[in-house]
């Protein structure tokens, strides 16, 4: 078609200069309010710290060791190189694992959302998952996979997947079915349709799988790795525990859930606060 | 290219999910819209004015009949009654993916979005929007991809008087420009006159045309034309 294009902006001038300011980017972040978002959080952590030291000073017990032992054991592992190693080791196998986990509950999410034939053919496969123990999961993967790094990536993707899965075919199924229309009724294509409808509506649920499914992950990879691998976070936690060093079971413990607050809080929060600012943007 | 549509002999049910009861919207309905004609559909809520809509579009097919767009699938522009945007981009994408789908220039986004007056806007988010603004931002969407059929279900009912009026003017310019295969649902009898070539008063339990006005005004029309307001009185007393 050669038409011109038949609307010209000069001739039914709208509004111009009638509109209120369009409101601008978001505001310069809140120095204040970024710094002490943590406190509460952190004000927990103190509070425990604090009533464990009254706990092991009143006990006096080798079982209940101190804050200074505790530290020192994570000092040493720290300054010996073992703790990065075996945590770099673990948090390997957890990403290999999640990734792979995602890719496939991506996939069956969207066909569990859009074909109730086959959510009523998947579901009960992801319900047997959810109710698995992690433990079970753990020692089959180990009894089929043995050392390889099939096993710990494998037991990972088989933990994190269920819940990602359910939540991935819930976000789909609540997706308007009115911008469907619109997409059918403007032609978009499917990777359009994918981008800018399909995976911006499900992004909340999107994040709730992967949190849970991530929670998952954590507690089999210690499982793997106590029963089925020679290092990792989960292989250093059995080895103090057979020596009985038990500020050492908590010095791993500790370095295990920094991690996991770093992930959380360094990664999944700051990811979901770029993927909903629209939303923000919007409670303005 | 122009477009005729036909509706023959078209049946529509639908069963109301919490009744179960089963409602014939359609009953051996026939309509035809002439090639380039703009054709207003008036008529009380619930009658089936957007399922009329959705048949056309694709959207609902008949449950028998045929709905036939001139053998091909033409490019639809469409305003929805709601403006059905999506909240997480930019204004300018939400028009701009509709474009690029239809084959047209990114760079014919900004004038539309000029004509509908939401320049300022065009990076803002939808959420951000008025109601008014956001109904805006369909029509820009609509008119952006040079339809060859363009479907409005009461496009302007959600706007304050002023801003519909300038986008009826809008409109009229369009088809001045380019005439094209339209159907117009509204609530307003007079904006019915002043923009279509008939007008056509659905009613009843199945729907039937009760009525039918030829407008034969040339345009450009004025708003204030005394004969159209007779045309609109016409219209009002049939409806009631
Ligand atoms: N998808 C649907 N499922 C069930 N009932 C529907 C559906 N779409 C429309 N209806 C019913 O059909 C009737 C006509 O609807 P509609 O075409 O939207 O009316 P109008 O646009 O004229 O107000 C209404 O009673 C409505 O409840
Ligand atoms: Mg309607």
């Amino acid at each position: 078609m050669t038409v011109t294009h038949p609307v010209v902006a000069e001739e039914v001038a709208l509004g111009g200069g009638r509109s209120p300011a369009p409101p601008g980017r978001p505001p310069a972040a809140d120095v204040v309010g970024r710094l002490t978002r943590p406190l509460p959080a952190l004000l927990l952590v103190g509070l425990l710290a604090a009533g464990w030291q009254l706990m092991a000073d009143a006990s006096g017990s080798a079982l209940i060791p101190g804050l200074g032992d505790v530290a020192r054991n994570l000092v040493d592992i720290a300054a010996s190189g073992a703790l990065w190693d075996n945590v770099r080791v673990t948090l390997t196998r957890v990403a290999l694992g999640f990734a792979a986990a995602f890719v496939v509950s991506v996939a069956a999410g969207i066909a569990m959302g859009r074909s109730e034939w086959l959510r009523r053919f998947l579901e009960p496969a992801v319900l047997i998952g959810l109710a698995t123990p992690g433990l079970v999961k753990a020692l089959l993967c180990v009894i089929w996979f043995g050392v390889s790094l099939l096993n710990p990536i494998l037991t990972v993707a088989l933990a994190a997947a269920p819940a990602l899965t359910i939540n991935v075919a819930q976000g789909v199924r609540s997706v308007d079915p009115a911008l469907g229309e619109m997409a059918h009724v403007y032609r978009l294509d499917a990777l359009t349709r994918l981008r800018y409808v399909w995976l911006p509506a499900i992004v909340p649920d999107l994040f709730t799988g992967a949190r849970l499914g991530i929670a998952m992950a954590w507690k089999v990879i210690v499982l793997v790795e106590i029963f089925g691998l020679a290092d990792g976070v989960g292989y250093q936690l059995n080895l103090e525990f057979s020596q009985h060093n038990v500020a050492g079971v908590l010095a791993w413990t500790v370095a295990f859930a920094l991690v996991m607050a770093a992930i959380e809080y360094g990664l999944l929060q700051t990811l979901e606060r770029r993927a909903v600012r629209w939303r923000r943007v919007a409670l303005r | 290219m122009s477009v005729r549509i036909s509706l023959d002999g078209v049946d529509k049910a639908f069963t109301n999910r919490r009744t179960g009861e089963r409602q014939q919207i359609f009953r051996d309905f026939s309509l035809t819209l002439a090639p380039d004609e703009l054709v207003a559909v008036v008529g009380g809520s619930g009658t089936g004015k957007t399922t009329l809509m959705h048949l056309i579009a694709g959207l609902e097919r008949p449950d028998a009949g045929t709905v036939s767009t001139g053998g091909g699938r033409p490019r639809l522009g469409m305003v929805f009654q709601q403006p059905r945007l999506l909240d997480w981009t930019s204004v300018e994408t939400n028009v701009r993916l509709a474009a690029t789908a239809a084959g047209v220039d990114a760079a014919e986004v900004a004038p539309i979005l000029a004509a509908v007056g939401l320049t300022e806007y065009a990076r803002s988010y939808p959420s951000v929007l008025s109601g008014g603004q956001r109904q805006r931002v369909a029509v820009a969407r609509a008119f952006v991809v040079r339809p060859e059929v363009l479907l409005l279900d009461e496009p302007f009912s959600a706007l304050d008087e002023l801003t519909a009026r300038r986008l009826r003017l809008l409109l009229q310019q369009l088809w001045l420009r380019t005439p094209r295969t339209g159907l117009l649902v509204t609530h307003n009898a007079l904006e019915a006159a002043f923009l279509a070539d008939r007008v056509v008063v659905l009613g009843g339990r199945p729907a039937e045309v009760v009525r039918e006005y030829r407008i034969d005004r040339p345009r450009p029309r004025s708003p204030e034309d005394p004969e159209l307001f007779d045309v609109h009185r016409r219209i009002v007393a049939a409806l009631t």
